[in-house]
């Protein structure tokens, strides 16, 4: 174990800490332990089954992501003074970040119940144990906050001044506060009214409906504020109350501008005040919280059989061994029911369904609906392509991933049929039903004129899948790798993958050159996805045993 | 056989709802030192959630619990440093190493980290795991885990030990050796509240057992007690006569005649 600059730093700030009533010291242990386990997020049968030992927090690594996102900012910083729109638009996206950081990092972190039983049996008062917590989390928020604002804030520094940069960090801090309390509090909030596995369920929906509500209402942010217009001046209405990057945007227009609005000054209080209130709130709730916490590790319901038809159909039309209708049955219930693999995945799913209709109302503002239903615009489609590689290199991933012994040890004939049961489970309830909803209503923009169009991007959508299980997942077997490994093993070959639904989109575009192009292109399709799923799926053997896990 | 001056532990009318389910039902205990209780019952009587309560886990229940004379309902935590708790599904934070890990229990018992340290690699010693002292938590068998987390309990010599289901994954004779030192600590004063259902192990450890039903005390005694009471010889065959389970033959004919019998799944 080793001493963290991040607790030296922390150590500045002990006697508020202790004027809280919070024990320092032990507070320090505990986040020692914290950091110290987070550096090991390997676990050791990976590191000793021949693959290089990875050590080192993988999550501190990650971070220069971050740093290249936050270049995104600067053009804002530096085209003018019209704070209200130009800083709303940063903190927009800051508060964005943080927030989407946090629920799908940090969640297991808050919710996690080990430290009940670890710590709470010993003689540490709960308020210790919730300060932990919640700096642990602040560790790694402030991480994330600084790689994504360091260049803005130089930047910032040197186009507005001195005092922008202290208001600036000011207000981040306050975000920080902010995204990390709020979050607690809602948890909180869900954790009162229900219980059991039905708590971890609402959870689990609510973590998914932020990711994708913060990614939506970022866009519409955006949008609604028409970058191109960033003088016009900026009209009041009473729901900007409920917009909080706005809240962060006014302090700037306050003391830079010397604009004293009675709206402007009001934000600027709710700027501070909600933070500071939220943290109070969640300290008078937090016992209430750990004492709910308990509910998730109990489950009395109990709950009726179900069969669902629609598998059983697709299992039986869509597979042609009696192996491989097993896997895709078993595939299709983890899909549905591995909550993990939810929260990673549907996020990417909703935002496929959401920016074909995004980009094409954007584009579409003059003209209506009318205008673009002879244009090319529903190619947008090709959305819910991009988001393949995403969620099919999720498919070796699970929580339970210890109990894939069983592909092991049970006698199974022939390993492709567990690859390609599976896959067949993602594309029929993942990718169908999404590509289906967009079609439909796409066939009402555009005319029935789409329809090989879209038989075209069905089979790209396939082909994809095809060619990215093959490069993303190789021989993994499905499910059967924990959930720590995804975030780092990603990267650029994701990247990669899903750049090839731009060359299917190109060459779409070229087949569409030619008079009847699509027909031959829809063939060559066919064809190539004929050889590629024998070739993927060739008749291999049983499961190879060196293979490690 | 309680005198007032050596009370660790007094439970009165101890209630518990659970989601509107009476998970305890009004429970009565006085625990004196150098006592070795085998706290026994059925899947979901209620014997998990009396310990959490008693560990301050869980606070919203009624009645009143003393440990060490102190209401625990107060909300200090300070009763905790003079016990020690072994969870029953081997609870640890796996990344550590072994060594690790009970410096830090030791830690959060106020004990001085170089003392935790030396006294942690002398009792791994006795476990014959100094070996793998710096190896993480998770490459450990059930067995070699669970003795790093009955070490932990006893780190920082506590007077009350809460121990449940502590002897899973053990070899007969490492369940000699925990045997053996737990007699010893019962007979310096120390006083232990063991769950199992293991009832053989129970039968032979304890000096008096508690068995708990649907959340009520149905039985508090020593074993030689229980049998003059009971047409049985063993305790698990007085487990089955109070807890009204006397089926088992039956169950496990039906059972094994559906595993061979269908043709239908053949």
């Amino acid at each position: 174990m080793r001493e963290f600059q991040s607790l030296k730093f922390l150590s500045l700030f002990k006697g508020i800490f202790t004027r809280m009533g919070v024990d320092y010291a032990v507070m320090e242990k505990i986040l020692r332990i914290k950091l110290t386990m987070d550096e090991r997020r390997v676990p050791t049968i990976f590191a000793e089954n021949g693959k290089k030992k990875k050590e080192g927090n993988q999550f501190l690594k990650s971070l220069w992501i971050y740093g290249l996102y936050s270049l995104i900012l600067i053009p804002f910083l530096l085209l003018g003074e019209n704070y209200i729109y130009q800083v709303s638009i940063v903190f927009g996206m800051i508060l964005f970040i943080l927030m989407t950081s946090m629920i799908s990092d940090f969640s297991v972190v808050l919710l996690d119940v080990r430290d009940k039983n670890i710590i709470q049996t010993k003689p540490v008062d709960k308020k210790t144990i919730a300060a932990a917590k919640i700096v642990h989390i602040m560790i790694y928020m402030t991480f994330v906050a600084g790689a994504f604002t360091t260049i803005p804030f130089l930047v910032g520094l040197f186009r507005h001044g001195i005092v922008f940069s202290i208001i600036f960090f000011i207000e981040l801090v306050l975000t920080i506060l902010l995204v990390v309390v709020l979050t607690s509090l809602l948890y909180l909030f869900i954790l009162r009214f229900f219980d059991g596995e039905k708590l971890k369920d609402i959870i689990n929906y609510v973590q998914i409906l932020l990711s994708v509500g913060v990614v939506v209402g970022y866009q519409v942010l955006i949008r609604s504020f028409e970058v191109v217009d960033l003088d016009m001046a900026y009209t009041f209405s009473w729901w900007h109350f409920l917009i909080p990057p706005l809240w962060y945007g006014a302090p700037f227009e306050v003391l830079l501008n010397g604009n004293s609005s009675n709206y402007f000054i009001a934000f600027t209080v709710l700027a501070v005040l909600i933070p500071l209130v939220a943290i109070y709130a969640y300290a008078k709730l937090m016992p209430s919280f750990e004492r709910n916490l308990e509910k998730l590790l109990s489950d009395t319901k109990t709950r009726k059989k179900s069969i669902n038809w629609l598998d059983e159909a697709g299992a039986k039309w869509l597979c042609r061994s009696k192996e491989e209708r097993v896997f895709y049955r078993f595939a299709a219930s983890m899909m549905k029911k591995e909550r993990e693999f939810k929260l990673k995945v549907f996020p990417v799913l909703g935002m496929a369904l959401f920016f074909p209709f995004l980009f094409i109302f954007t584009y579409s503002v003059d003209g209506g609906l009318e205008e673009i239903s002879d244009g090319n615009m529903f190619m947008f489609i090709y959305f819910c392509n991009v988001i393949i590689p995403s969620v099919v290199f999720m498919l070796k991933f699970s929580a339970g991933y210890k109990g894939s012994w069983l592909f092991r040890a049970a006698p199974i004939e022939r390993i492709s049929a567990i690859h390609s049961g599976t896959l067949k489970a993602f594309f029929v309830k993942l990718y169908i039903p999404i590509f289906v909803f967009l079609s439909l209503v796409f066939i009402w923009i555009f005319s029935a004129r789409i329809l090989p169009d879209l038989a075209a991007v069905l089979l790209g959508g396939l082909l994809q899948t095809l060619i990215t299980y093959k490069i993303a997942n190789g021989s993994d077997l499905p499910f059967s790798i924990s959930f720590e490994f995804a975030q780092e093993s990603g990267g650029a070959k994701m990247m990669v993958l899903t750049l090839i639904t731009g060359a299917f989109v190109g060459a779409h575009f070229l087949a569409n050159a030619f008079h009847y192009g699509i027909y031959v292109y829809i063939a060559v399709l066919l064809v190539a996805m004929g050889i590629g799923w024998r070739m993927v799926f060739a008749e291999t053997g049983a499961v190879p045993v060196q293979d490690t896990i | 056989m309680t005198r007032e001056n050596d009370k660790v532990l007094s439970i009165q009318n101890l209630t518990m709802n659970y989601g509107g389910k009476q998970v305890l039902n009004g429970i009565n205990l006085e625990v004196a030192s150098g006592e070795i209780i085998g706290y026994i019952g059925p899947n979901g009587a209620g014997k998990s959630t009396t310990v959490k309560i008693m560990l301050g886990l869980i606070d919203d229940y009624q009645g009143k619990v003393m440990i060490f004379g102190q209401d625990i309902a107060s909300g200090d935590p300070s009763y905790k440093k003079k016990i020690g708790y072994v969870p029953e599904n081997a609870e640890a934070y796996d990344n550590l190493t072994a060594i690790e890990y009970l410096v830090f229990t030791g830690e959060l018992y106020g004990m001085d980290r170089d003392a935790a340290q030396e006294k942690a690699e002398r009792l791994l010693a006795q476990f014959e795991l100094q070996e793998v002292g710096h190896s993480r938590l998770s490459s450990f068998s059930k067995g070699m885990k669970q003795k790093v987390l009955i070490t932990a309990s006893l780190l920082h010599d506590p007077d009350l030990l809460f121990w449940d289901e502590p002897l899973s994954g053990l070899d007969a004779n490492s369940m000699m050796v925990i045997q053996e030192i737990l007699a010893q600590l019962a007979a310096q004063g120390k006083t232990i509240f063991y769950s199992s259902h293991i009832m053989d192990l129970v039968e032979k450890i304890s000096n008096r057992i508690v068995l708990l039903v649907k959340g009520e005390v149905v039985a508090d005694s020593t074993f030689e007690e229980l049998k003059e009471m009971s047409e049985e010889g063993s305790l698990s065959g007085i487990f089955n006569q109070l807890t009204g389970f006397t089926e088992h033959r039956n169950k496990a004919k039906d059972f094994v005649s559906i595993v061979q019998g269908d043709e239908e799944y053949a």
